[in-house]
């Protein structure tokens, strides 16, 4: 079993949050550490005025069917799955420093999701034993 | 010895493990959790959960949709 899991969450597209979602509530259950390091088009979904999820428009005609099946099966949203997953285990979620900038973001303009913004340096130097996942 | 159940049916992946891992930082040593969970992945994940955290596996049965695990908590710290 891995040491634990580095996650960049780069993706802004709704799709990209699934995986974010069970993979980090999965390594909580496990009891695996979970690094998550939010950065590129995810940022905004990490901040108090969060952006309506948006799909990718090569997907766009199977998105009526996955929603109304998720929704079927009461499955919990991303958002709910980290917050249980911070919960119940070793889970951090850092902001990018690089991005925060570049956005203007604050601390406070974030989630209370997120424990920090760090440099990547940070980021590597705190996973640098973990699996890394690029979303 | 107290039984908890934990009813996971409904529950996609990986909710019916949550629901156990959640039962599970309650319970203690000698502890019987029972989960009944309808997800089709649940009977390798709650394996893989017993060998993760080194905890028992009584018995785990299907009862018609039902896939019920039934575990005796040893391990907790």
């Amino acid at each position: 079993m891995t040491k634990g899991l580095a996650i960049i969450m780069f993706s802004g597209t709704a799709d990209k949050f699934i995986p974010l979602g069970v993979l980090t509530q999965t390594a909580a259950n496990l009891g695996v550490p979970v690094r998550i390091f939010v950065t590129g088009f995810a940022t905004p979904y990490f901040t108090k005025n969060k952006p309506q999820p948006r799909f990718p428009k090569e997907f766009e005609d199977m998105v009526p069917h996955l929603m109304k099946g998720l929704e079927k099966i009461k499955a919990p949203s991303w958002y709910d799955m980290l917050k249980e997953a911070k919960e119940v285990g070793d889970v951090k979620v850092y902001v990018c420093s690089l991005i925060a900038e570049a956005l203007g973001l604050k601390k406070d303009h974030l989630d209370p999701i997120v424990d920090d913004i760090v440099g990547a340096t940070f980021f590597m130097k705190e996973t640098a034993e973990y699996e890394v996942i690029f979303i | 010895m107290p039984e908890i159940t934990v009813d996971a049916r409904g529950m996609a992946c990986p909710g019916p493990i949550s629901a156990l891992t959640r039962a599970y930082r309650n319970a203690q040593n000698g502890d019987i959790i029972v989960v009944m969970a309808t997800d089709p992945g649940f009977e390798p994940d709650v394996k893989a959960w017993i060998e993760r955290t080194k905890n028992e596996l009584l018995e785990l049965k299907k009862e018609g949709e039902v896939i019920v695990a039934r575990i005796k908590v040893v391990a907790k710290k």
